[in-house]
């Protein structure tokens, strides 16, 4: 079912090559909160009930309240210096508030010391159905086209990112990621989408003086550093197998790249080309004028198939592969032995020879005038001598 | 004095260094083992081979550290991965000092992470833990058998002490339950239990002798200059008459029985989770039930029923149950613990629950 919804979403020529979702273990950091709450919910029945302390607590609501709030506020505390996020703070401050009026409101001060732990693991494991209820809101659909992010409990966030629009890949994987074999992958579109920034401050202050006259003076300043950062639902997150999916994600982005080289290549062909239009059409005119030598034609013909040839091989070539004469080359030219030397070192001087002497023999027939011939032929010899180096 | 003089001066100091190697050898052993569970378990439990891997190269790489801080020599860069580790030092510092560093690289994994039990261990004085003393104490004697016999009776003191605790261990209490998951923990990561990808790169008994004995007869002075301050050490004892030098190595000695039985449970563990994957169809969770289960059962029939031997008895009692439990399953729905005619049947009842199936 929901297979075929993905498919209805598909774009034209579009194949799926994998759906994921984060891995069950990749919201630690939520689910480590939860986590602590077990453990102190735990931790707190053992000492009221169990421990060798346990006599401080009987019947003492105050304590036991204070006990319970004051460990809470004070996780809170460190894990929100430790992480830079008060939220933990405040998330454990609600706990301890909302038990706290659940227990006064119900009046049942009297069993607080089974009460608050049972309340703290309730809540720790409505707190662990939570983030799995999150965590299952996250798609992720890879298809030859492009990469589809889709995530979000009540509100529906969608991120679509075509391969050639990926600027940058950000990949990490901690030390349980390493361990399960998870891991997150960042593309960063070339918009700049998927980066955040760690901004830091700071500040000093200096009192000088005394009670009657006072100098007060503060400086400071910040920084901000640009991190790989998004939401779950912009990123791979936690994706599993993180190595396959990297490499996936990689060869897709460098598939749908052109590189310099390539680009090159095409260059070079292109110009080819033009070269070989000219020259047929110069054959044209020459045929046209019964001036046509037999000799010539034929060697304009050998040496047209033969960049052809030199232009199909280049547009083969691996990419970054110096185009050395192999096996292959060698089969190649033995095959065209009868036609002629054409992989002679001279081709290129012989084919500009051509060329010339073709232009001066239909020189009276064209319109353009006399003075720019050279100015169109400087860069067809510079060219053809960038063609020699390549070939 | 007793014994000869031949005997107190050359043989007498070599009684606690021979019990030492003695010990870690059996550790050695023992640490060989999980190393071959391990690697029966590789294919299907991938994720914890990578933690054992992990928790290896964390204790090498604090050991690798403390040597460098212990020399002196600082620490300038630190990485640890799942499966590699680096520590590189501020000033590389030559002679005696690497040496020094190398021992701590080669020779602390095996001995750190049960000085870290020990550590624990010893805040558990009076909450578990209770050293008992011996009701008659031995008098030294500076021979080789005597000095075996006073090494053999301080490793008896803490063995009584520790074996005490871990079978009246009381997993209900948040501070021994740390201390197992702890030991649990060392004895999976303990040397050289690492298990490498590739065949070259494994590490294992062989591998850490090799690189031990590389270390001892590249530089030959450095282990005589100990053997000698070991000597010096044992005759100051002497002429004071004082324990020192068996105290010495008796810590040792503790370390590797601490890390014997880690490696021991951790062994146990591994074993469970083999059997448990020859076990087919959701059944196979059964025995990783089992154990919280009988054992908070056992404890909650304890609160209403008081005993002299609460803890001790529940801890039994998920043991045997355990092992019954794995060993029916196992009969069950393998060919384990099975006559031939049974297997016979057993085999013919699965054909014909396939045909069904069809």
């Amino acid at each position: 079912m929901k297979k075929k919804k993905d498919e209805e979403e598909l774009l034209k020529n579009e194949r799926i090559g994998k759906v994921l979702s984060p891995h069950p273990l990749s919201f630690m950091k939520y689910q480590s909160l939860c986590v602590f709450l077990i453990v102190w919910g735990m931790l707190v029945a053992w000492i009221i009930h169990f421990s060798e302390w346990r006599g401080i607590f009987t019947g003492n609501f105050w304590i036991i309240l204070v006990f319970w709030g004051f460990g809470l506020l004070l996780a809170g505390v460190v894990a929100s210096l430790v992480t830079v996020r008060w939220s933990i703070f405040f998330l454990y401050l609600i706990v301890f508030i909302s038990g706290t009026v659940i227990m006064f409101w119900l009046k049942i001060e009297s069993s607080i010391d089974l009460f608050a732990p049972a309340y703290t693991v309730s809540l720790s494991i409505v707190g662990f159905l939570m983030v799995e209820w999150y965590r299952r809101s996250h798609k992720y659909i890879i298809s030859n086209q492009r990469i589809t992010f889709k995530g979000g409990i009540f509100t529906k966030e969608e991120r679509t990112l075509r391969y050639d629009k990926i600027a940058d890949i950000n990949a990490k994987q901690g030390i349980i990621g390493q361990i399960f074999n998870f891991g997150t992958i960042i593309p960063i579109s070339q918009s700049g989408f998927g980066l955040g920034s760690d901004e830091s401050f700071a500040a000093g202050g200096v009192q000088v003086g005394k009670k009657n006259a006072k100098l007060f003076g503060m400086a400071g300043g910040g920084r901000g550093v640009q991190t790989p950062r998004a939401r779950s639902f912009y990123e791979l997150h936690g994706v599993y197998p993180y190595k396959e999916v990297k490499r996936l994600v990689e060869q897709m982005v460098q598939g749908s790249v052109i590189t310099p080289y390539q680009e090159e290549q095409v260059a070079f062909q292109k110009e080819q080309v033009n070269l070989q239009k000219q020259m047929r059409d110069l054959l044209k005119m020459q045929a046209g004028d019964n001036s046509f030598n037999e000799e010539t034609g034929e060697e304009e013909a050998s040496s047209q198939r033969a960049n052809r040839r030199e232009s199909a091989r280049g547009a083969r070539r691996p990419a970054g592969k110096k185009p050395m004469p192999d096996f292959e080359e060698e089969e190649e030219q033995e095959k065209d032995a009868d036609d002629d030397n054409v992989f002679k070192p001279e081709q290129a001087d012989i084919q500009k020879q051509m060329k010339d002497l073709l232009k001066m023999q239909a020189g009276p027939k064209d319109e353009g005038p006399d003075e720019e011939e050279p100015e169109d032929e400087e860069p067809e010899e510079h060219d053809e001598e960038e063609d020699k180096e390549k070939s | 004095m007793q014994g000869s003089p031949i005997d107190i001066v050359i043989f007498a100091p070599l009684a606690a260094i021979l019990g030492v190697l003695l010990f870690w050898f059996i550790q050695l052993l023992f640490i060989q083992c999980e190393k071959y569970l391990l690697s029966i378990l590789k294919h299907k439990h991938e994720s914890l081979v990578r933690f054992t891997n992990f928790l290896g190269i964390l204790f090498q790489t604090i050991c690798h550290a403390l040597g460098y801080t212990v020399t002196r020599s600082g620490i300038s860069d630190v990485y640890l991965s799942v499966d590699y580790s680096k520590v590189a030092p501020k000033k590389e510092k030559k002679g005696m000092f690497e040496w020094i560093s190398n021992v701590f690289l080669f020779i602390g994994p095996f001995f750190i992470p049960a000085v870290l039990l020990l550590i624990f261990l010893f805040f558990l004085i009076h909450n578990g833990f209770e050293v008992t003393t011996p009701s008659q104490l031995l008098e030294i004697k500076y021979t080789f058998s005597g000095q075996i016999a006073t090494f053999g009776n301080s490793l008896y003191v803490f063995s009584n002490s520790f074996f005490t605790f871990l079978f009246n261990i009381d997993l209900l209490h948040p501070a021994h339950f740390g201390f197992l998951i702890l030991m649990i923990f060392m004895g999976l990561g303990i040397r050289p239990s690492y298990f490498g990808e590739k065949k070259k790169e494994k590490v294992d008994m062989i591998y850490d002798l090799r690189n031990i004995w590389q270390l001892v007869s590249n530089k030959p002075v450095y282990p005589i200059l100990l053997f000698l301050i070991a000597y010096v050490f044992f005759y100051i004892s002497f002429y004071l008459d004082q324990i020192w030098y068996v105290a010495l190595f008796s810590i040792l000695g503790w370390l590797s029985i601490i890390s014997i039985t880690s490696v021991f449970i951790a062994n146990l563990l591994l074993l469970l989770v083999k059997n448990a994957d020859e076990i087919t169809g959701r059944l196979r969770y059964l025995p990783y039930i089992t154990i919280p289960l009988i054992y908070v059962l056992m404890r909650l029939l304890f609160y209403y029923f008081p005993s002299d031997y609460t803890n001790s008895v529940s801890l039994l009692v998920t043991i045997l149950v355990t092992c019954l439990v794995v060993f029916l399953l196992l009969r069950k729905k393998t060919n384990k613990f099975k006559t031939k005619k049974r297997i016979k049947l057993f085999k013919k009842e699965k054909e014909k629950n396939e045909e069904e199936e069809r």
